[in-house]
């Protein structure tokens, strides 16, 4: 349960002659409870990718299978964190948490103790009675992991989760992002615009080419982490100062450039 | 307690009253035939009060104004916020309720009247009938509106988690609209006391309209004017009952508070 796979996926927006052609021929496996990340130039097509295995948009050709069901619509077994949170600010942290349990007619004894769990594992405990808008951006995010979490679904999806937060609250979620992904191993789709957060969190990283989107190439971190043993640090400097990690950051943005320096940014 | 605002606001009462005062009865600059002075106004409001005017005391006119408004009020946006919510929510029903509108919407609520006392007589379900053709557009425009402004993420994280058609309606859309449905409660409620008084204006036999148009027959300005007043209090004091709600409704809406 778990793997994501795009087979020559391409997306047009728009009437098909006119349209403007975002993915060109996507193919890309991602293992159960690998963690693979998306970086690329802005507009190449990453949001839609993601969009697209969430069921919020359909291919133009080509197909999407999640756990080899072909993905039509959205649905809990494929959770999605948004990069806006994208809580419901009428409902306390607890409710946000509890619709997708509710939504599944589970018995309110064991939500309890699911949401119980989930509050638990993102630090929430405090504030399950609270609102959105009481919390800082860094814990409405905790808040709107927990409430993909708590789903149990097949994979997560990511879009720049982390993307509208401060610089310490990012790297306290990055570290968090990796607690969680040791004690609860998910499939992840992850897309980022920060090469460094790709590097640390992913097994694997995917580049794309710029607009239309092309898969580059993909580089396998998880090799050189367990090589490495950069699981030995707890902190996200300590395995950024690893000259591994050093020579696949660098390696990723030099790819990157080749990609904005053909786009003459 | 009062606070500052408050008590700027009472000075300010306490002024007007003060010039009514000099105006009439100090200087009788104005005379009383055209407009009341304030011991004229105190004894028709007795008048009203105790032994009751245009057949009624003005406890009487007043509730069954008021109790008109309220029912009035509630067929409207009762009606009103579904169909602004299944418009918002379906672009077919759009379609098809759109252009109903958009010939219905000019006519003035007022221009009813007619047709409502020519189908209903002069009774209550008259009035009501006209309120809620009143009140009815501001609540549909508004609650479309909200829906059709809420965030797309917000529809998208309650599609992802699976929720229900009908959850999603109560849950996501209705709370995601309300800041926009309270604005459009707040509009359909003044449509219902401005219709209201209208429709007693033109026919009714008893509520604060059929005072004030006694009174003008009665070439009676003091009457007027306690009738005009009645009307004010009553509408501020509905209009601050939906404040409240809407204070407690909306307690999580961050854009709300102030
Ligand atoms: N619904 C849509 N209709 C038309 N064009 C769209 C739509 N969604 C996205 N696009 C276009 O598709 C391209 C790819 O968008 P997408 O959001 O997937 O890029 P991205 O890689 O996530 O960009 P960024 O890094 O800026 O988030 C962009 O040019 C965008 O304008
Ligand atoms: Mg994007």
């Amino acid at each position: 349960m778990g793997s994501i796979r795009f087979q020559n996926v391409d997306k047009v927006f728009g009437a098909s002659q006119a349209g403007v052609k975002v993915l060109d021929d996507i193919n890309l496996e991602i293992g159960e409870k690998e963690f693979v990340a998306i970086v690329g130039p802005s507009g190449c097509g990453k949001t839609t990718c993601l969009r697209m295995v969430a069921g919020f948009e359909a291919p133009s050709s080509g197909t999407i299978t999640v756990s080899g069901k072909v993905v039509s619509e959205p649905g809990p077994d494929r959770a999605v964190v948004f990069q806006q949170f994208a809580l419901f600010p009428w409902k306390t942290v607890r409710e946000n948490i509890d619709l997708g349990l509710r939504n599944k007619n589970l018995p309110a004894a064991e939500r309890d103790r699911l949401i119980a769990d989930a509050l638990k594992l993102m630090n929430l405990e405090s504030h399950a009675g609270a609102f959105p808008h009481q919390l800082s951006g860094g814990m409405q995010q905790r808040v709107a992991i927990a409430r993909a979490y708590v789903l149990d679904p097949d994979v997560l999806l990511m879009d720049e989760p982390f993307g509208a937060l401060d610089a310490q609250t990012r790297v306290v979620m990055q570290e968090e992002l990796v607690r969680l992904a040791r004690v609860n191993p998910r499939t992840v789709l992850f897309i980022t615009h920060a090469v460094e957060e790709a590097v640390y969190l992913a097994d694997r990283v995917a580049i794309m080419t710029r607009r239309p989107g092309r898969i580059k190439e993909v580089l396998d971190i998880k090799s050189v982490r367990l090589a490495e043993n950069w699981d030995r640090f707890a902190r996200i400097e300590d395995v950024m100062d690893q000259e591994s990690f050093v020579h696949l950051r660098t390696q990723i943005w030099k790819s990157l450039r080749e990609e904005k320096g053909a786009q003459g940014v | 307690m009062i606070g500052r605002r408050g008590l700027i606001g009472l000075g300010t009462v306490a002024g007007v009253i003060a010039l009514w005062f000099l105006l009439t009865t100090l200087t009788g600059i104005v005379s009383g035939a055209r407009f009341p002075s304030p011991s004229e106004f105190w004894a028709s409001l007795v008048q009203i009060w105790t032994r009751g005017y245009a057949g009624g005391q003005l406890l009487a006119h007043a509730l069954h104004s008021l109790k008109l408004v309220v029912m009035g009020f509630l067929v409207a946006i009762a009606t009103g916020i579904p169909l602004g919510l299944w418009m918002g929510w379906s672009r077919r029903a759009e379609a098809a309720i759109n252009p109903v509108f958009l010939v219905i919407r000019p006519i003035p609520p007022l221009a009813w009247i007619p047709l409502a006392i020519l189908w209903l007589g002069l009774g209550d379900a008259a009035k009501i009938m006209v309120i809620w053709f009143s009140a009815f557009v501001p609540s549909v425009i508004n609650t479309f509106a909200g829906v059709r402004n809420i965030d797309r993420p917000i529809l998208e994280a309650a599609r992802m988690l699976g929720t229900p058609r009908g959850r999603m309606v109560t849950e996501i859309i209705a709370p995601a609209a309300s800041p926009l449905i309270f604005t459009g409660l707040r509009l359909s409620l003044q449509a219902s006391w401005t219709t209201l008084v209208a429709a007693e204006l033109v026919g009714a036999m008893v509520g604060v309209g059929f005072v004030l148009n006694m009174a003008q027959q009665d070439l009676y300005p003091a009457m007027i004017l306690v009738g005009m007043i009645t009307v004010g209090i009553l509408g501020w004091a509905t209009t601050v009952a939906l404040a409240r709600v809407e204070r407690q409704a909306l307690a999580w809406n961050v854009a709300a508070r102030d």
